[in-house]
């Protein structure tokens, strides 16, 4: 496939013309960077952080006036780059569903070994196609994500001799308590062959010193962040009941403006986007998520119980699909939460930030969570939020309740206060944009390209 | 010029955690017992006692023997006298032995270190000051000198305490209402006739307070005869050096050389032919006043604001306080003792004190003093106490 031509040498001519000094001189070719970044998923395909966050940050350090390849699996739809100076490159055709779609019982039963195989294929295509733009046009650094495409970057370090920046948005450990050896494998190799490691938070910075065998010397912390303008209510907004609910008075029921179901439907379904909603008088409460361990829903049910006890007029929503489906339906009709409780499936990005805006209380009950983007989500959009304690953007907000995650009694308690105590609900939205303030992907973006000089300073070339 | 030191001495009623879940205790449960964290007071209790109480009342003790000029004053809360006598009486009986030597002076407050002076109507702050000189009455003291919560200050509540029959009203040497003025002079207030404003000089007052261990600070480290020589080279009637009596031992540790200091800064003072010692109630008394100050709205020690906003400043805190506050007529109506003593407990201004949400450095010091994780976590927990204890009235009333 033909690629478009990068536009570097633009940029550098335009900078010889304005006669800039470069402040680098020697490993770093200019105050420009061309970056090989070896990614999984891009939108309109985005399943988790890791794809949110790679839409973010190449946009930022693209209008930075850096260059960005971004090499992914072929999507077999159309894509089409966000940024004159990010090339969205296809590799291979692969079987591989989106991110979310890897679970214990997919990896088992449907692919197996036979997993890693599919992911071994892309990763040494993504590597070929790399050193071949490589020998055009070098590249100043090499990026990739998680265990997906790691060792594409190990490849590639070793056939174009340039650094290798490994990000870790979440390990083997986060994603399951049984981890799978292959691929705590990959991972711990994938810690070994980086020149510098990026972690999403302190808190994943220690598993992977700990559980990884990283050196924790060269792993530097680069928390994710929010484009809060997106999630922000607009002014007069149908919606915007649910956010005066959340700071004035007594919430008197949320309006939602787009559909996610009927409470009256009694019957635990998946959401039908056409049907209207009915939450007059009653107090949403959100969960956001996949729906695998990980993230804690079974928890959830179990504060939505508790909950009820003391507030009936209460709703809890579960957007978000995945491999705890089936279980977590059938937990819910056990804890007799049927009228109570809808799931409503995966959600668009539009319905996302309208049911976020919607909801009086935001809940991120993560056994394990290496930041949580989700968080700043609500907190953007103006809704309180209760996170547990072993997340890493719990490191960095202080607007947010924070409860242990296997605490049901404490997370009712807090769902509960939101619901019931409305100047808790005032103060913790005021304060909110504190925390955003400093949570921003231009921060993200200013802080990995710092990685990146590092770890271009500090290259060795092997001989 | 005297200098005149007075120390606050105060440990909160902490509360229990307590859930919304928690079951009704039923008729005979003490409402005192089912909130407050009983064990987590005494233990905090024991461990500043031997850090601090102890250890500083032996020393201050053995410098009023060694110093005969020397003069003291503090302020005791009721509530600390109450936590004390029950967990550590040898710590009332070293205060005791204080008070003994004649030259030490106690103030008057309210019991329960409350917000009760901001009440629309003064009976409950009157009866809270009441129940505090009784409590002091075993020190032999009858106080001339109020020095309110926090030192809460405005025209009102000197006026009151005139009229109380107080010489002195102490609070904040506050640059907004002294404007050009110095604190080391006695002013009268706005509106009364007789009392006088005794001024914290709140540099000196933190430099021993605040920055006394801090190695980054450009006099550190701080020795006695360096502070003596800053006294005497103070212009004025008086110094008035104000701080936490948990300032030694327990703010600056034992290591920091807190004791030593304190220690040698009698005799140091002493050196200096001008200085000498005096109580609040001396100063009050016998220094004549340079001018008036005038302050309509009510001010304190806190934070950089130096205003009612650590306890009052977030809706979180206006709501709990309005909480309060609708509570006294029926628990005063229902007659019942350990309603109204818990609720006078609940009063203490440290629980809104810990639901304050201020950023930057101001938050660090109520962190640091917080028993919470965050001040949404201290605001769920008092506003379930006030909730509780709300519908225990009310299951009350109803019989």
């Amino acid at each position: 496939m033909p690629l478009p031509a990068s536009p570097r040498h633009k940029k550098l001519t335009f900078l010889t013309s304005l006669s800039l000094p470069s402040p680098f001189v020697g490993e770093v070719p200019g105050s420009f960077m061309r970056i090989a970044m070896l990614g999984w998923e891009f939108p309109p395909f985005i399943s988790g952080g890791l794809g949110v966050h790679c839409f973010e940050l190449t946009q930022r350090l693209a209008s930075m006036g850096h260059s960005v390849d971004f090499y992914m699996p072929l999507s077999g739809k159309p894509l089409s780059s966000p940024h004159p100076s990010i090339r969205l490159i296809e590799t291979s055709p692969t079987i591989l569903k989106p991110y979310f779609a890897f679970n214990k019982k997919g990896k088992l039963a449907t692919y197996g070994e036979g997993l890693i195989k599919v992911v071994e294929v892309y990763n040494e295509q993504a590597a070929r196609m790399l050193a071949a733009e490589h020998a055009k046009t070098p590249y100043d650094v090499i990026h990739c994500h998680d265990w997906l495409t790691a060792s594409g970057g190990s490849r590639s370090r070793r056939l174009i001799s340039r650094p290798l920046v490994q990000t870790f948005h979440s390990t083997e450990f986060d994603r399951t308590s049984t981890p799978w050896d292959a691929i705590v494998r990959i991972e711990r190799q994938a810690a070994a062959d980086a020149d510098l490691i990026i972690a999403v938070s302190k808190r994943t910075r220690e598993l992977i010193a700990r559980h990884l065998g990283a050196d924790e010397r060269k792993i530097r912390v680069v928390y994710n962040g929010v484009d809060a303008s997106k999630y922000r209510p607009p002014p007069g907004e149908a919606g915007a009941s649910g956010a005066q609910s959340k700071t004035g008075g007594p919430a008197a029921g949320s309006q939602i403006s787009s559909d996610f179901g009927s409470p009256a439907d009694a019957s635990v379904s998946f959401a039908k986007p056409a049907l209207s909603v009915q939450t007059e008088g009653k107090h949403i409460v959100l969960f956001l998520g996949r729906l695998t361990e990980q993230k804690g829903p079974v928890q959830f049910l179990h504060a939505a119980k508790k909950v009820l006890e003391k507030r009936p007029d209460t709703l809890f929503f579960i957007a978000g699909s995945g491999e705890l489906m089936p279980l977590l339906i059938s937990l819910s009709m056990e804890l007799g939460l049927q009228d109570h409780v809808r799931f409503l499936g995966y959600l668009p990005e539009d319905d996302q930030r309208r049911i976020y805006r919607a909801a009086d209380v935001y809940v991120m009950p993560s056994t394990s969570e290496p930041f949580g983007i989700t968080a700043l989500e609500a907190l953007a959009s103006g809704t309180p939020v209760i996170l547990s304690k072993t997340s890493g953007v719990g490191e960095v907000v202080k607007s947010a309740l924070k409860v242990d995650f296997w605490d049901i009694h404490g997370m009712a308690q807090k769902i509960i206060s939101i619901i019931q105590y409305a100047p808790l609900r005032k103060t913790m939205v005021e304060m909110a944009p504190n925390d955003l303030a400093h949570l921003t992907w231009e921060q993200t973006a200013q802080q990995t390209l710092a990685v990146y000089e590092e770890a271009v300073r500090s290259f060795k070339r092997p001989n | 010029m005297k200098v005149c030191f007075y120390f606050q001495v105060h440990q909160p009623m902490r509360l229990a955690p307590f859930s919304i879940f928690a079951p009704d205790g039923g008729e005979q449960t003490s409402m005192f017992e089912r909130y407050f964290d009983h064990a987590l007071n005494r233990q905090i209790l024991e461990k500043v006692a031997r850090k601090c109480y102890l250890p500083t009342n032996a020393l201050l003790l053995e410098a009023l023997e060694k110093n005969p000029d020397l003069k003291l004053a503090f302020s005791i809360t009721g509530v600390f006298l109450e936590q004390a006598r029950l967990y550590m009486p040898e710590v009332v009986d070293s205060f005791s032995s204080l008070a003994k030597t004649g030259r030490v002076e106690f103030l008057s407050e309210t019991y329960y270190h409350s917000l009760s002076s901001l009440f629309a109507e003064k009976t409950e702050f009157e009866e809270q000051v009441k129940l505090h000189r009784a409590a002091i009455a075993p020190f032999a003291q009858t106080p001339s000198v109020f020095r309110n919560t926090e030192a809460m200050f405005s025209n009102d509540i000197a006026y009151w305490a005139e009229r109380m029959g107080y010489a002195g009203v102490m609070t904040e040497g506050l640059d907004q209402m002294l404007g050009w003025r110095s604190p080391t002079y006695t002013y009268k207030v706005k509106g009364c006739s007789s009392i006088r404003a005794l001024l914290r000089h709140y540099k000196l007052s933190d430099d021993i307070g605040y920055r006394f261990s801090q190695k980054s600070w450009s006099e550190w480290p701080l020795t006695a005869d360096k502070f003596a020589s800053w006294l005497s080279a103070t212009p004025g009637d008086c110094v008035n050096l104000f701080m936490d009596y948990e300032t030694f031992g327990e703010h600056h540790w034992e290591d920091t050389g807190i004791f030593a200091f304190l220690r040698q800064l009698f005799p140091e003072i002493s050196k200096h032919r001008h200085l000498s010692f005096a109580t609040p109630g001396e100063v009050a008394r016998t220094i004549a006043p340079q001018g008036e100050v005038d302050m309509p709205h009510v001010i304190s020690w806190a934070d950089m604001e130096r205003d009612t906003s650590a306890w009052l400043g977030n809706d979180m805190q206006r709501a709990a306080f309005a909480e309060l506050t609708g509570l006294e007529k029926p628990i005063k109506a229902l007659g019942d003792d350990d309603l109204l003593r818990t609720w006078r407990h609940l009063q203490n201004s440290d629980h809104l004190y810990y639901c304050c949400t201020k950023s930057l450095s101001d938050q660090d010091v109520h962190n640091y003093f917080s028993p919470y994780e965050s001040p949404f976590d201290s605001f769920i927990n008092y506003m379930n106490v006030l909730q509780d204890l709300k519908a225990q009235v009310k299951k009350r009333e109803k019989k």
